[in-house]
């Protein structure tokens, strides 16, 4: 077994709104190994950003507000140390990249520039030389031609692959423990979004990272994860390593998302994996339904699922395998 | 393209742009205002009188020759003598050109350097107390009348306290300092209030862009975010609100001037006004307009210096 790194416990988070408060993250639990990819799959909505920003502790306060659970990372609750200390964990040994390459990067700075800053932050030892040489050399690593003509680059001169590049070599810098990674292709065209992922799986291997990937793309998954949770309305939905998910999935909105990615084994190929369709609506968090969040959208629902026996636990099922329903598929 | 082949190309579309500029003073002062001999000589004058002193002011050469004299002297700053006070205009020029400058310079790098530090300040305690009361004030000082300022600094500070001269002017560093010091203090006080609204807002606009979050990612503090990261995006859109005002602090405050004795360029303007010295105001208005054209210049030039984005087309 390897090494855990981290642990996310019950991981309650809650946002205060104009319309009152919801949970946008609801009793998550989880755990990242080292050189393992967990995947976090779900649709627009269902917490999986806020999951990740709870770890780095960036839940923009107000109106977020962590309010129950643990982060534990190497054992460390990192949800009660002081902020200088979470200062010299994130981008050290926690680090993350995001959704939007265009705008992540400081526009009126180098990119060498922005390599060099982490550099400094965490790694003093390094002189002003060794910084350059060390932003050059993470550039190479990233697959950026000319990376010393590259590193005096302003964003805008790069493309949106190229800035995600960027963004990979910063966030691997100074070599994480963990490194999450919030939709890294999402923004990106289908070609790019192969290489990005070849890319961390390639990096993945020399350095011996743990990752989140979370996307809402079953087809990234697929191509980049061992182990993978489903998330719906904040909560965990299904667990399992990506063999058993995909091979078989006992939930059935696990199962209704395995079905609708369009070719499913094109993957290389040209198809894109699409936002996967289900019937229905996602229910709003301000007004979740008694009982099963998916109810709405579920062919399987029956009288139990509408709430007189509360909403169903996520409880486990075969070898690792966890499940939040009341009729798990056999 | 190099930065200095963008200045020259600049410089060459700054010609024809001169040439509108003394076009439309030229309109404004020779084709559509009204005889200045009437006000002149009064009403009782006679046709004679009118003639000569039109012949003798140069009102009635061939318009175009007008309008050639009018870009000639917006290239050769000779504007030709006052009516009023026969004086060469350039030389009242020089002369008002210090004074005013002693003013507003100073006033003008002081408020700068006070509202981007309070705007920073208040950005970052945003939505706290501070912020609320910060601004708060602002609207305060905005909302008195610049009267108030300048009687109640005169009455209080400078004759009950006798911090300060209460008027007038003397040439000559160190003995203009008296004089100057409570206009510099009133014109910070009424540039401060806008000036820190507009910037916080830019500083606000910032401080929730994407890269602030990569910032926060990589384990920065919250003050090298803001003065870092957030001041240099901000200042691209502060330095344009800024430069564009440098060519109207040459001319002085109108109100300030007037109302402290000081002789500079706005209390030249106002008597010219006043006394319907037609040449004078001309003289101002080319002035303020090439002055205008080359800040224009200037800004766009900063404008590539600070933001990399710009490209040099
Ligand atoms: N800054 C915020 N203010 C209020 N609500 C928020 C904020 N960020 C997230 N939420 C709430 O949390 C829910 C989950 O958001 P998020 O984690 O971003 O979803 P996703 O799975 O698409 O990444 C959203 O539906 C929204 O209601
Ligand atoms: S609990 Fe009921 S409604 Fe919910 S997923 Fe299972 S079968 Fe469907
Ligand atoms: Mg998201």
């Amino acid at each position: 077994m390897a090494e855990k790194i981290l642990e996310v416990k019950d991981l309650v988070v809650e946002f205060k709104t104009d319309r009152g408060k919801i949970t946008a993250v609801n009793g998550v639990n989880f755990e990242v190994y080292k050189g393992k990819t967990l995947g976090i799959v779900g649709e627009s909505g269902s917490g999986k950003s806020v999951t990740a920003l709870s770890i780095m502790r960036l839940i923009p306060n107000p109106p977020g507000r962590v309010t129950g659970g643990e982060i534990l990372y190497r054992g460390q609750n990192v949800l009660d140390i002081p902020l200088d200390d979470m200062r010299t964990i994130r981008g050290n040994k926690i680090a993350m990249i995001f959704q939007e390459p265009m705008t992540s990067l400081n526009p009126v700075f180098t990119v060498g520039n922005q390599i060099e800053e982490v550099l400094e932050l965490h790694q003093k030892n390094l002189s002003k030389q060794e910084r350059t040489d060390k932003a050059i050399e993470m550039l190479r690593l990233v697959g950026i031609p000319s990376p010393e003509k590259r590193v005096q680059e302003y964003p805008h001169q790069l493309s949106g692959g190229m800035r995600q590049r960027v963004m990979i070599a910063m966030s691997l810098a100074c070599e994480p423990d963990i490194l999450i990674a919030d939709e890294p292709t999402t923004a990106l065209d289908v070609t790019i979004q192969a290489q990005i992922l070849e890319l961390m799986k390639k990096l993945q291997d020399e350095m011996g990272m743990g990752i989140i990937m979370i996307t809402h793309d079953l087809g990234v998954v697929a191509e980049t994860c061992d182990d993978v949770a489903v998330m719906y309305c904040g909560q965990i939905v299904e667990q399992a390593d990506v063999k058993t998910l995909f091979g078989h999935p006992r939930h059935p909105y696990t199962k209704g998302l395995i079905e609708s990615i369009p070719s499913f084994d094109s993957t290389t190929g040209g198809e894109k994996g699409r936002l996967p369709t289900i019937e229905g609506m996602v229910p709003s968090l301000f007004e979740l339904p008694q009982g099963c969040n998916f109810q709405n959208r579920c062919a399987f629902a029956t009288e139990k699922c509408k709430g007189p026996h509360g909403e169903p636990k996520l409880e486990a099922i075969g070898s690792g395998q966890m499940v939040r329903c009341f009729h798990p598929l056999s | 393209m190099s930065l200095s082949a963008y200045v020259i190309r600049r410089l060459f579309y700054v010609i024809p742009v001169i040439l509108g500029v003394c076009f439309l003073i030229f309109i404004i002062f020779n084709v559509v205002s009204p005889d200045p001999t009437i006000s002149m000589l009064g009403k009782h004058a006679t046709k004679a009188q009118v003639l000569e002193l039109r012949e003798a002011l140069g009102l009635n050469r061939p318009l175009y020759m007008q309008y050639v004299d009018t870009v000639k002297s917006a290239l050769t700053f000779d504007f030709g003598r006052s009516w009023s006070t026969k004086q060469e205009i350039s030389e009242m020029i020089k002369q008002g050109a210090i004074p005013s400058i002693t003013v507003t310079f100073p006033a003008f790098f002081l408020s700068f350097i006070i509202s981007v530090a309070l705007s920073l300040f208040v950005a970052f305690y945003r939505g706290g107390m501070l912020d609320k009361s910060i601004v708060f004030v602002c609207v305060a000082l905005m909302s008195i009348s610049s009267l108030v300022y300048i009687l109640v600094g005169q009455w209080f500070f400078a004759f009950k306290l006798g911090l300060f001269e209460i008027s007038g002017y003397e040439e000559g560093f160190p003995y203009f300092i008296p004089y100057v010091m409570l206009p510099i203090v009133i014109t910070v006080i009424l540039g401060v209030g806008p000036d820190v609204r507009f910037y916080r807002t830019v500083m606000l606009d910032e401080i929730y862009q994407d890269y602030v979050r990569t910032a926060r990612s990589k384990g920065l503090g919250e003050k090298t975010i803001m003065f870092k990261h957030v001041l240099k995006n901000a200042m691209v859109s502060i330095i344009t609100y800024v430069v564009l005002r440098i060519p109207f602090l040459i001319l002085g405050s109108l109100l300030i001037e007037s109302f402290f004795g000081i002789p500079g360029l706005g209390g030249i303007t106002l008597k010219a006004v006043n006394s319907s010295d037609f040449p004078v105001i001309k003289a101002m208005a080319v002035l303020s307009g090439i002055a205008t054209i080359i800040f224009n210049v200037i800004t766009d030039v900063l404008y590539v210096v600070v933001d990399p984005r710009v490209k040099l087309e």
